[in-house]
């Protein structure tokens, strides 16, 4: 297990290398003058030239991105070229309420798609089933922005039931749960459904195995064999997918940040590009590729513990 | 464990509880008593020296935590009004008395002073500081201090623009010249020191920014104890928060103009000013053929604006007839060259391309200008021009007619734009002189004739002649045949029905002006 944990680690660390230098070699090939984007058409050309030198766009995207790599070593992010502040600080500022939004979607899905998705499998070709079946791939085809928007009309605006906007009051854990309410909605919807087709098809394979039958022979209960036995494998191929959807929710954040204007680290680097506002766009790229990477790692690391055949392979 | 069994009428009742409170929690959270503002801006702060601004969130701010001799006023027409001075007064065309109000105090509790203005004021021309809004200052010699509260700014030429931008905008906030240095000379989010009817109480990146009433403030106190400015980028996010009560003042998405003057927000009101930007549609004259005067006025007279605005602002904006909008000093009675396909046909025939051509329009990815751009396509295609739109995002589109932001500007044929404005003429005409050809002016239109006059008219103070002056500054942009005025836009305002804001003519919010109704 340790030398699976070393060898994944290994691969996490280069595949975070090189996202990043691949992400950052885009942003450099972006047309558009940071210069004039941030200092407005008010700027001298001087005053321009001086904010070109001062941020190093002078230099080739190269010596960047190496002066971005030997900064990062050092703990330091750069600076925000319009607040002044660190690249850090506002990003780890950002970072908690994306986070909180990924989980409590993420959460929310499992907690509700995996009981559906086992269900569904257990009473295969009922009615729950077709039911369940329908449902799920409606909300997979739903658009994100669609439950967004809707959800806003619909919940906020004609019921009055959850705010429209913001991340919550600050110290107030109930008003800042209540504000994730509507935008979890909106990023853990579709989730909801590809878990429970997920678990459906695993718990279908597994309950069809040699094993089962024999449980089934040896006279256990149903429940029994259900949970302990089927789901326990079957839901294997669903931890290493939410280790994936968590990382993925950072781009579905990016839309649910914008529309319920929630701070979060999506719309950070979304507006960031749009600035041109480079050392934030690098920081926040980077601090966002490490989690996914990680969240990744987490996943392929809990696989591995619970089917040892897992480890065989990196 | 019998112990914690729940029945289902237990189950039941927690539902229901849960239910309940749910229905009851967001309004509790939410309720309000009167006490404070909740208003959108679109977008957060970025920083707070007046030198350094970057927009209109940073204005609506800075008006309410540093004094200014002068302020735009609120109402329908364009006026100063004195802000923290009891007196400024244009003693020659090159000298403006001040004095200011007692009893001004900065939060650290050092009294505001004419030194205090002074170094506000002179900062801008400090080479060192590289300050974006130096312009503002360009006529400025020296502030001369004559007491604690009394001083007098020197002018080197008189300069009318001083009294609709310089004075009245953030250029003129005064800022405190001890905890300013102490600072090193400049600030970014956390001003040394404030002082003005509200203060900065808290700032939470990207979520809100606080204002709270200031207890000192020697005049007019503002009438809610709490301003709470929400950066909300996306205006149909905005409308649906003032919808549901989350906030009491946006500004509206202009496609939602039409729908709220037909059925005004839940407990909401709307109002509808003209805006001072402009939006028109340039042609490059190096580039071919719109290097032969004959494209260009057969392009004038292929389009038809009233269309165009229909397709583009749903009847809420009304045509151009210059740069500068309805009642500012040189505002144009009426365009020159109108929409006329046959004469523009004739005219492609004298240039030796009856056939048509091809060529591309350039615009910002936002809806408005890709209708617009749309409609203006469709207008070309009646006449043989066959036009492709090429959108771009905001960070490269201001930077496509720049010559040392890359080789775009060689590619530019036409490009539908708009610039925002300030109520001085000047702010408009500044931008297509020859000195600005490969900066903004991306028709690359050389006129010397209008770079003088842009020159003369910024120090002209008879009135009538200035406004001459403009005038025939907009008539030789359209003569030459790279221009067609498209808009000066409209502003939509939403609020809630229990406040009464106030709007500058052109909606821009004065938050320590908003009452209860």
């Amino acid at each position: 297990m340790l030398s699976y944990g070393l060898r994944r680690l290994g691969l996490a660390a280069v595949i975070t290398a090189l996202a990043l230098i691949i992400l950052i070699s885009m942003i450099q090939m972006i047309p558009g003058d940071p210069a004039a984007v941030l200092l407005g058409p008010l700027a001298t050309p001087e005053t321009r030239e001086a904010f070109r030198v001062q941020m190093g766009l002078d230099q080739p995207a190269v010596v960047q991105i190496a002066r971005f790599f030997g900064r990062v070593l050092t703990g330091d992010l750069g600076t925000d070229v319009l607040t002044k502040r660190p690249v850090l600080t506002t990003v780890m500022e950002q970072m908690p309420f994306t986070l909180w939004l990924i989980f409590f979607s993420i959460g929310w899905s499992a907690a509700l798609g995996i009981p559906l998705g086992c269900w569904s499998a257990i009473s295969r070709g009922s009615w729950a089933d077709r039911i369940i079946g329908i449902l799920s791939v409606g909300t997979i085809a739903l658009p994100s922005f669609v439950v967004a928007i809707y959800g806003l009309l619909l919940f906020s605006v004609a019921l009055g039931w959850f705010p429209t906007i913001g991340a919550g009051e600050p110290g107030d854990p109930l008003d800042q749960l209540w504000h994730l309410v509507l935008p979890s909605l909106a990023v853990g919807l579709g989730w909801v459904g590809y878990l429970a087709r997920m678990v459906r098809a695993s718990m279908l394979e597994v309950l069809s195995e040699n094993h089962i039958r024999m449980a089934r022979a040896f006279g256990l209960k149903e429940a029994t064999i259900t949970y302990r036995y089927a789901l326990k494998i079957a839901i294997i191929p669903t931890v290493v997918l939410l280790g994936i959807g968590v990382g993925n929710m950072i781009s579905g954040a990016v839309f649910a940040e914008i529309v319920f204007a929630r701070p979060g680290v999506g719309r950070l680097i979304f507006d960031a590009i749009a600035t041109r506002n480079y050392p934030v766009v690098m920081g926040g790229v980077m601090i966002t590729t490490i989690f996914y990477v990680l969240s990744t790692l987490c996943a392929d690391l809990f696989a591995a513990w619970l089917d040892p055949r897992v480890r065989t392979s990196l | 464990m019998l112990g914690t069994k729940l029945t289902r009428r237990q189950a039941l009742g927690a539902m229901a509880a849960a239910g309940l409170s749910a229905g009851l929690y967001p309004k509790v959270a939410l309720s309000q008593d009167g006490k404070i503002l909740k208003v959108r801006s679109y977008g957060d702060i970025t920083g707070l020296d007046p030198a350094f601004r970057s927009g209109a969130p940073e204005d609506d701010v800075m008006r309410n935590i540093f004094p200014g001799l002068a302020t735009m006023g609120p109402g329908t027409e364009w006026k100063w009004q004195l802000d923290s001075a009891v007196k400024l007064e244009q003693t020659d065309p090159t000298h403006i008395a001040f004095t200011l109000m007692d009893g001004l105090k900065w939060s650290d509790g050092e009294p505001v002073t004419a030194d205090d203005v002074k170094y506000s004021f002179e900062r801008f021309l400090d080479p060192k500081l590289e300050a974006v809004y130096k312009g503002d200052w360009e006529a400025l010699d020296h502030v001369e201090v004559i007491d604690e509260k009394s001083g007098v700014i020197v002018l080197k030429e008189a300069f009318p623009p001083l009294w609709n931008v310089g004075l009245v905008y953030g250029s003129g906030r005064i800022i405190p010249r001890k905890a300013t240095e102490a600072m090193g000379g400049r600030f970014e989010n956390t001003p040394p020191a404030q002082c003005g009817r509200y203060f900065i109480k808290e700032w939470l990146p990207k979520q809100r920014l606080v204002l709270a009433k200031n207890p000192d403030w020697p005049g007019e106190p503002g009438a809610f104890e709490e301003i709470h400015i929400r950066p909300i980028d996306d205006e149909k996010t905005g409308e649906l928060a003032l919808e549901s009560g989350d906030i009491d003042y946006t500004w509206l998405s202009v496609s939602s103009i039409p729908r709220y003057r037909q059925t005004p927000p839940k407990g909401g009101k709307i109002e509808v000013r003209p805006s001072l930007a402009y939006v028109w549609l340039g042609m490059n004259q190096e580039m071919k053929p719109f290097d032969q005067p004959e494209v260009r006025r057969a392009v004038q007279h292929a389009i038809d604006v009233p269309t165009v605005l229909e397709a583009a602002y749903f009847g809420a904006a009304t045509p151009a007839t210059g740069l500068i909008a309805p009642g500012l000093l040189g505002h144009r009675a009426k365009n020159i060259y109108g929409y006329d396909p046959d004469k523009a046909r004739e005219f492609l025939a004298q240039a030796g391309l009856q056939g048509g051509f091809e060529c591309t329009i350039d615009i910002l990815n936002k809806a408005e200008r890709i209708a617009a751009a749309q409609a203006v396509q469709a207008n070309l295609a009646e006449v043989g021009i066959n036009a492709t739109i090429r959108q771009y995002d905001s960070g490269t589109f201001w930077t496509i007619g720049d010559e040392k932001a890359g080789d775009i500007w060689k590619t530019i044929g036409i490009q539908i734009n708009r610039f925002s404005m300030q109520p001085d003429p000047s702010f408009a005409t500044d931008w297509f002189t020859p000195e600005q050809i490969g900066i903004w002016n991306w028709e690359r239109w050389n006129n010397p004739e209008y770079g003088e006059l842009n020159k003369k008219a910024k120090v002209e103070t008879d009135t009538a002649k200035r406004h001459d002056m403009y005038v025939k500054m907009q008539d030789l942009m359209e003569e030459s045949g790279s221009y067609v005025f498209l808009t000066h836009e409209a502003v939509g305002i939403g609020y809630s029905d229990k406040i009464a804001p106030a709007l500058m003519p052109n909606g821009t919010p004065i938050f320590y002006g908003f009452k209860p109704a």
